[in-house]
């Protein structure tokens, strides 16, 4: 066992203390307001990783998340109501039922390809959409359906016991989220994610080389629909209150834009697309800006990473900030150059020698 | 190089677009010269108020097919006017507007930054689909009586909300009472499928059956595709010598009405809309073949009316929002912001939120000839200070009265409860 | 369950509807087999030419055909700039990619349009829509026929255009493979000029229509397109007639379901059901490897 090279102990190490200080460090520096944003930013955040996913890893485009969220979110405010199991387990379950329901559909859809599976998924989506609007979301009503119309005191999707206050249950949303992160990356590392990168490459190379491609497709398609449902746990316990408008197609194409602006070849670019998605619609209100500069952006921002910066955002500013930081240092190296040139002695100052 | 010509040429299409078109609708469409005399508001001094701003807030809907925000920028027109003139004791008002689309944990994270970041004093002119559901605990807790415009049920039944219109439900109400008097034999109710259907139809029910009349229930989603088939359906399910009622936003209901009218719907069955569609940009639409055909329940006095609080409302949308419309919306928003500074100018010593809301809690007998019956507040349970309407009709492109002030009728048990308190106060 | 009596009126306003759906299907298949992109733009630069046409009349006074022809115009020239800049960079990718830019453009012009339009209760209401005879008890009128015989026209017109005339091979070419049509010696970005210009003249014309049988409303007019987008799908974006068809029975479907109250609220689902329906049983032989373009 060779001993790990200093990158490769200082990034976890990194992400790791970037972590506390989100969890520990900012929740009493920020209000009310600004923890709820950010709660929305880690949650989607995650909704944004499992396209991230799809696109980047194994080049698949799937316009209904969004769709999948809703039914997450549905199928955990359900569970919260007509049982008392813990909430995380809730959150497990939720994923796992929005996994089965995802492979599902996953099956058939599956064997169309680019474009046409973009397409279907967004007929999906418009289709649950339109239930969804019919059938309401589970507040604490009777039947299958858990739906009761009269809006006068129906309690809220209920919080883990430990995390019940808003501070709090950002910390759990940020763990969580933390974790879906985690189980991407230890998916891209291992087997799968060399798979999905072999049929991203080339499917009749990575067929002849052996690989199941069946399995792996279906499988990437899974756990982004798990990480989905999950998200759509942390949603309803967020919110309390689920309507269908949190949940419009719109906002399926608006993540594809965010997902592609953030930058489809890092995880991290999911993050930057959660930000961009909740996090700067807030920045903009607070500066008085209205909303609809926001979805001009974003169209420009596609356009700008499909023509010119596949990378994204999350390939793009580091290398922006590396070039900034070259520029930079090449500048310093030129002065000092300069001056030792004109100073050849290179001593200090000094009285003129009597 | 390549990358940065087509970022240029993009940017400059779209520059190039975006100039031409705010162009367009930047100019108003009623280009009149200022007024030589500015509107007096407030205290009438005529001089600017420049002491330490006080702060009040509001949130208000504004998503694809919904948008309140004319409510709250009217009445932040009216918090200009007074500013221009003395402001409250030569304080100016800060008005914070909000918007939200819809999203619970959006609607809650706006109340906490009102309240909490931007420390406003008092909230007036709250309008949304589902605020009062979400936040009515929250104000209860911090101690704020907010003065709204509805939307959501909480809005007309909780004790920390009063509202200067009386909502969905008794609109309908009092939409459906007119329909009765026309004699229609069966009714029919048509809403946006959004939150509260079943409340809102609470009212419509009751009163149909207390009249005998048999009802039928509809829900259509929004934004409307297809206005034709909705139309449509609504008439046959009225029937011959039926009745429509409508409650949809002004764009919804002008999509099903206008698509009645182009299959000749209009004449089929007798129609009639809740508040939203007071409106004079809607009566313009509508056209002459709707004279006198769509009754619309007015929660709020005629835009045109003679009156010295309706002038004044008129001066003041001239002046300081000539791009909000005329119509029940800017009405109310003007209103809620009258009956704010009135409570604002009550306050003696400093202004703290307990002062602000407490000076807003003991408004009573606020007469204005904008509303049927004064408005007040108080420490009931719940609050329908506006529960006396009007009904108006589109005529040649304006809102006209047809029906004068008229009692919503208690066969609804809040409306009951109300009048019980009235009477008893 | 409601009798024929309740259905027959349905029908009329069903095929209303479907002529909407099958006019913005024929468009997007049209451009797709002509370019290789599927814009989904389609919907929202006809909107803003719509609302632009609305402006010009109501606030600046233009008669109403000069207005129209502005619309027009406009589309032809957004349509235009966008294909001759995001064209050539995206010829050679992939159909999703070039889709998904179209996504980019149709968010610029739906962000500007809810800021310098905001949401209010405006109508176009088309001098056609004034004209009306009566079907049974239903009333039609022009602007419905228009929109449906509009769809037939061009996909009559398309159909024999693309396949003899010159410039119609050349655009087959060239919506095949770019490069080799330019090998050919073939003019590829007049061509590829000429098929945006037609493309988005057409979608202003569209945009004019839907924006008086659907409501001018920017942002339902943008996403009429997925509804549309469905008709195109059971086409598999190819067939321009099987486009109108599949336009129009979802449009019926839709309609006649709207009296049975039980699953009325669903009536919204057609075209999404539909397509999907359609496109899974047409993929029915595909394996997931391997899983191709339906050609």
């Amino acid at each position: 066992m060779r001993r790990p090279t200093t990158s490769e102990v200082r990034r976890p190490a990194t992400v790791l203390a970037l972590l506390l200080v989100v969890v520990l460090v900012l929740p009493p520096l920020l209000s009310a307001y600004w923890i709820d944003v950010l709660t929305a930013v880690a949650i989607y955040s995650v909704v944004a990783l499992s396209l991230n996913l799809l696109i980047g890893r194994v080049g698949l485009v799937s316009l209904g998340q969004i769709a999948v969220l809703a039914l997450g979110a549905w199928v955990a405010a359900k569970l919260a109501f007509v049982s008392s199991i813990p909430f995380p387990l809730v959150l497990l379950i939720a994923g796992l039922i929005t996994l089965v329901l995802g492979t599902l559909v996953g099956l058939p859809a599956l064997r169309l390809s680019g474009l046409y599976l973009a397409l279907i998924t967004l007929m999906l989506a418009g289709a649950i959409t339109v239930v969804l609007s019919t059938t309401n979301f589970p507040n604490g009503g009777p039947g299958f359906l858990s739906h009761t119309e009269s809006s006068f005191g129906n309690p809220a999707v209920r919080r883990p016991d430990i995390a019940s206050s808003d501070p709090a249950y950002f910390r759990f949303t940020v763990i969580v989220a933390a974790l879906m992160f985690a189980l991407a990356l230890w998916h891209v590392r291992s087997r799968p994610g060399r798979a999905w990168a072999a049929i991203r490459q080339s499917e009749p190379a990575a067929l002849a080389a052996g690989v199941n491609i069946t399995l792996y497709k279906l499988w990437a398609w899974a756990l982004a629909s798990f990480m989905t449902g999950v998200a759509g746990g942390l949603l309803a316990g967020s919110v309390g209150k689920l309507y269908t408008y949190q949940f419009p197609t719109r906002d399926s194409i608006i993540l594809l834009a965010v997902v592609l602006m953030g930058g489809i070849y890092s995880l991290w670019g999911a993050v930057v697309a959660g930000a961009l998605m909740k996090l700067l619609p807030a920045l903009l209100d607070d500066w008085g800006l209205p909303a609809d500069l926001l979805i001009i952006l974003f169209g420009v921002g596609v356009l700008q990473v499909l023509l010119t910066a596949p990378g994204g955002l999350a390939a793009q500013v580091p290398k922006d900030f590396a070039r900034m930081g070259g520029g930079l240092s090449a500048v310093v190296r030129r002065r000092l150059a300069a001056r030792a040139e004109r100073a050849p002695t290179g001593t200090a100052p000094q009285e003129p020698a009597p | 190089m390549r990358r940065n010509g087509v970022f240029a040429r993009l940017a400059l299409v779209l520059v190039a677009t975006t100039a031409l078109a705010a162009c367009s609708s930047n100019k108003s469409p009623s280009t009149t010269t200022d007024a030589t005399t500015a509107p007096k508001c407030g205290a009438g001094t005529g001089q600017k108020a420049t002491g330490e701003p006080i702060k009040l807030g509001a949130i208000a809907t504004k998503q694809p097919g919904t948008d309140f925000t004319d409510i709250p920028n009217m009445a932040k027109a009216f918090f200009d006017c007074v500013n221009d003139n003395g402001g409250i004791n030569g304080r100016p008002i800060q008005y914070l507007i909000e918007t939200e689309q819809t999203d619970p944990g959006q609607v809650a994270s706006l109340a906490k930054k009102l309240v909490e970041s931007d420390k406003v004093l008092g909230i007036v002119g709250n309008t949304s689909i589902i605020e009062c559901a979400v936040n009515h605990s929250y104000y209860e807790q911090q101690g704020f009586y907010i003065i709204d415009s509805g939307i959501a049920p909480e809005c007309y039944s909780t004790s920390n909300s009063a509202p200067v219109n009386m909502g969905p439900r008794y609109s309908v109400d009092g939409a459906t009472q007119y329909l009765i008097r026309q004699g229609v034999k069966k009714l029919v109710l048509d809403q946006s499928n959004v939150p509260g259907t079943g409340y809102i139809e609470g009212g419509f029910l009751l009163i149909a059956q207390a009249a005998g009349i048999p009802t039928e229930s509809l829900k259509d989603n929004v934004p409307i595709q297809d206005a034709n088939s909705v139309a449509l359906k609504a008439v046959q399910a009225a029937g011959q010598g039926g009745g429509v009622v409508l409650n949809f936003t002004p764009p919804e209901a002008l999509k099903i009405l206008q698509a009645a009218q182009q299959q000749g719907l209009q004449d089929r069955v007798k129609w009639a809309c809740s508040t939203p569609c007071n409106t004079d940009f809607l009566a313009n639409a509508l056209g002459p073949q709707w004279n006198g055909k769509l009754g619309v329940n007015a929660e709020l006095n005629l835009t045109t009316a003679a009156g010295p609080d309706s002038e004044l409302y008129r001066a003041v949308q001239k002046r300081y929002a000539p791009n909000v419309a005329l119509g029940s919306f800017s009405q109310m928003g003007f209103v809620e912001a009258s009956i704010a500074v009135k409570a604002l100018m009550s306050v003696s010593g400093d202004f703290t939120v307990q002062s602000v809301n407490n000076a807003i809690k003991n408004i009573k007998d606020f007469k204005t000839d904008i509303l049927c019956k004064p408005w007040y507040y108080g420490t009931a349970p719940l609050h329908l200070p506006n529960n006396t309407d009007r009904t108006v009709v589109p005529q040649d492109g304006k809102m006209v009265e047809k029906e004068g002030c008229f009692a919503i009728s208690d066969v609804d048990p809040a409306i009951a409860q109300v009048r019980r308190i009235e009477a008893s106060s | 369950m409601p009798d024929w009596q309740n259905f027959e009126p349905f029908i009329v306003s069903g095929l209303a509807l479907g002529g909407v759906y099958s006019l913005s299907g024929v468009g997007m298949v049209v451009l797709y087999r002509t370019t290789g992109v599927l814009n989904l733009a389609f919907g929202a630069v006809g909107a803003m030419g719509a609302f632009i046409a609305w402006s010009l009349i109501n606030t600046f006074g233009w008669p109403a055909v000069l207005a129209y022809l502005a619309c027009v115009g406009f589309g032809a020239a957004v349509s235009l700039i966008y294909g001759m800049l995001a064209g050539p960079p995206l010829a050679g990718r992939d159909p999703l990619v070039k889709a998904a830019a179209t996504i980019g453009l149709a968010l610029i012009l739906l962000g500007s349009m809810s800021w310098i339009w905001s949401d209010k209760a405006r109508s176009m209401v088309l001098p056609t829509t004034n004209w009306r005879y009566s079907v049974g008890q239903v009333l039609i009128n022009w602007t419905q026929i228009i929109a449906l015989a509009l769809g037939v026209l061009i996909t009559l017109t398309t159909a024999v255009f693309l396949r003899l005339t010159g410039l119609g091979t050349a655009m087959r070419a060239l919506a095949n493979d770019r490069e080799i049509t330019a090998a050919l010696g073939v003019p590829v970005r007049r061509v590829e000029a000429t098929t945006w210009v037609v493309s988005g003249a057409l979608s202003g014309v569209a945009g004019l229509l839907m924006s008086n049988l659907v409501g001018l409303d920017a942002a339902t007019l943008t996403f009429l397109v997925i509804s549309s987008l469905a008709a195109a799908l059971i086409a598999r974006l190819r067939s321009l007639v099987v486009t109108l068809a599949a336009g129009i029975v979802i449009g019926l479907v839709n309609a006649l379901v709207t009296p049975i109250f039980s699953i009325s609220p669903y009536r919204d689902m057609t075209p999404f059901v539909l397509a999907a329906v359609a496109l899974l049983f047409l993929a029915r032989h595909q394996q997931v490897s391997f899983a191709r373009r339906i050609t």
